[in-house]
């Protein structure tokens, strides 16, 4: 069954969009990320203009926080301060993030940056996941407790100014991590459509040592209303957030998270970690083919433009 | 037998209602004879005082306008009418013309990127020529500078920025490439099929990822090579109902569109999370 986007202006398999939702459900559901990352890149191979899967995915990512956000809130793992702190530097990065992407779309150049982008991201990622999955599968077959590590270890950036105490997480840094990382999240959300989960939350681990059971439910905070904000700006500069499309993509997203936790939880955690390394090193694979590859056409179209 | 008669009767009865009502005729040129007065013609005067007198070129489509619904897939239009034998008949449909911005790629470091634009104003955005015979033969005749081909019409659209003329051939080589890919140029000229000698038709294939505008629907009578009678119909494309109003919406209250869809996403959200939770 077909159906007509009004924004994206073709029309599409009713069952491959709700399947995308799904499959990007089926993510979140499993390893607690958004799955745009999956689903944007998805969208363009099926021939959804670049600019409206990023404006629409963003869409999505809002749905697929609110319902994550429900459960970490009332389970107490949101540090509103945290994440108010984060949001900040989101808000910020967003807004220049939307602005950029105007800018590049304008000139011409707003298909290649995402494919590159997410090449770049996906990749080192997807490699930094898979070996450090593959470090754990094999340091566990040889002393199954293993040794357990600092609660938090101290690097240069711990010295900047500007310290803030942040209860919840147990912690006292600058504020400009915080905001200096929701300022990169915010970007990315706004020219790749993702939420940015698999960016922050490792980061929000590692790089400002947060207790792991406060950081799902702060990083969905933050990216909650990034993910507004990316639409909000979106829908006013571009014009480009297909409600159509993100609808299927919501509805898919609603069937498919339950699945993707249910499977979670029969998997073991390094299993799903190198499932989930795997799965994006093949997406940033097969977005380099597309960059490197020739082209069946050097021609393509830029937007039309009907003068008065 | 006698019902396709009676079939018959009815469509060219309603065909001659309909040129009396809604056609523009054009007249190329002077015409001669008293018998060519048709009765939208208010310029020549009604020679024959009785019964008015059916138009040479007379025709119609199956539809009013192309509607893109939710189901729109591209849609095929029939385009009928009757005409005047001896003649042949060329059908041009051009979509709204408009500025369209060519970028080509390049490689570049290994990777493939838009290294040069070139836009060209008074492109349409659709090009569709059908002819009841090879068309070559009928515009060699001498009727090319009314009848384009599309090779013809793409020569006038003119350039924004001037760059050397093979490369400005290049661009607009690229140009149609693409919107061959889009079938918005199909390739094939159409086949217009003449019936009984005087009955005509057409089909018009509109693809799925057609722009909106009013298009104009051509049909031309060649006689030796003479244009010798021309209608034209305005086609309006566009979306309808809930997408339109989407696509209005997004145009013009941006907003009020972003709120509306972050809304949306936070019902739809909240509610999927409090369903699944329960199941």
């Amino acid at each position: 069954m077909e159906i007509y986007l009004p924004i994206a202006e073709q029309s599409m398999n009713v069952f491959v969009l709700f399947a995308l939702g799904a499959a990007a459900g089926l993510l979140a559901g499993m390893f607690g990320v958004g799955g745009g990352f999956l689903a944007t890149p998805m969208l363009i191979f099926v021939g959804i203009p670049p600019t409206v899967a990023v404006a629409s995915q963003a869409n999505q990512v809002i749905a697929n926080s609110i319902s994550s956000l429900q459960v970490q809130w009332r389970r107490g793992n949101v540090d509103l301060r945290m994440g108010l702190v984060l949001l900040l530097g989101g808000m910020l990065g967003s807004s220049a993030g939307v602005s950029l992407f105007t800018w590049l779309k304008r000139i011409g150049q707003i298909d290649f940056v995402i494919a590159v982008m997410y090449v770049l991201m996906l990749s080192s990622i997807g490699l930094l996941m898979l070996f450090e999955s593959l470090r754990t599968y094999f340091r566990r077959r040889r002393d199954p407790t293993g040794p357990r590590g600092k609660l938090h270890t101290h690097y240069l950036v711990h010295r900047l100014p500007w310290k803030m105490r942040f209860y919840k997480s147990k912690l006292y840094i600058s504020a400009f991590l915080p905001i200096g990382l929701g300022f990169v999240i915010g970007i990315l959300s706004a020219i790749l459509g993702v939420g940015g989960g698999f960016v922050l939350v490792p980061a929000m681990i590692y790089l400002l040592g947060m207790p792991t059971s406060v950081v799902i439910g702060t990083s969905n905070f933050q990216i909650l209303f990034v993910a507004a904000n990316v639409t909000f700006l979106q829908a006013v500069t571009n014009g480009t957030v297909d409600v159509v499309l993100a609808l299927l993509l919501i509805l898919g997203g609603v069937v498919g998270a339950p699945i993707g936790s249910r499977i979670a939880a029969k998997l073991p955690g390094v299993v799903l970690r190198g499932l989930m390394a795997v799965l994006v090193l093949g997406v940033a694979m097969q977005l380099l083919f597309e960059l490197l590859r020739t082209p069946v056409s050097a021609y393509s179209l830029g937007v039309r433009e009907v003068l008065p | 037998m006698l019902r396709a008669a009676g079939a018959i009767a009815a469509l060219l009865l309603s065909l001659v209602a309909t040129a009396a009502t809604a056609q523009r005729v054009e007249r190329a040129g002077p015409l001669p004879g008293p018998s060519l007065g048709g009765p939208a013609d208010s310029s020549v005067p009604p020679s024959v005082p009785s019964a008015p007198t059916v138009p040479e070129l007379i025709v119609d489509l199956s539809q009013a306008r192309v509607s893109i619904t939710s189901a729109f897939q591209g849609e095929s239009l029939l385009l009928f009418g009757m005409f005047d034998p001896p003649g042949e008949i060329v059908v041009v449909v051009q979509g709204p013309p408009a500025r369209e911005t060519v970028m080509r790629k390049e490689r570049f470091l290994g990777l493939w990127l838009n290294t040069g634009r070139q836009s060209f104003d008074d492109v349409p955005a659709y090009y569709f020529i059908a002819a009841s015979a090879p068309l070559q033969r009928l515009l060699a005749r001498g009727a090319g500078g009314e009848i384009l081909s599309l090779e013809d019409r793409l020569s006038s659209i003119r350039p924004v920025r001037w760059r050397s003329s093979e490369e400005l051939a290049k661009f607009r080589g690229g140009l149609v490439e693409v919107k061959r890919r889009e079938d918005l140029y199909p390739a094939a000229f159409g086949q217009v099929t003449v019936q009984a000698n005087r009955l005509f038709r057409a089909e018009l294939p509109f693809p799925s990822r057609l722009p909106e505008g009013v298009y104009d629907v051509r049909a031309y009578l060649l006689r030796e090579g003479k244009i010798v009678a021309a209608v034209s119909r305005p086609l309006p494309v566009g979306k309808v109902g809930f997408n339109a109003q989407l696509a209005g919406w997004s145009r013009q209250e941006g907003a009020l569109y972003g709120l509306g869809a972050i809304v949306m996403a936070l019902a739809l959200g909240w509610l999927g999370g409090a369903v699944v939770r329960r199941l």
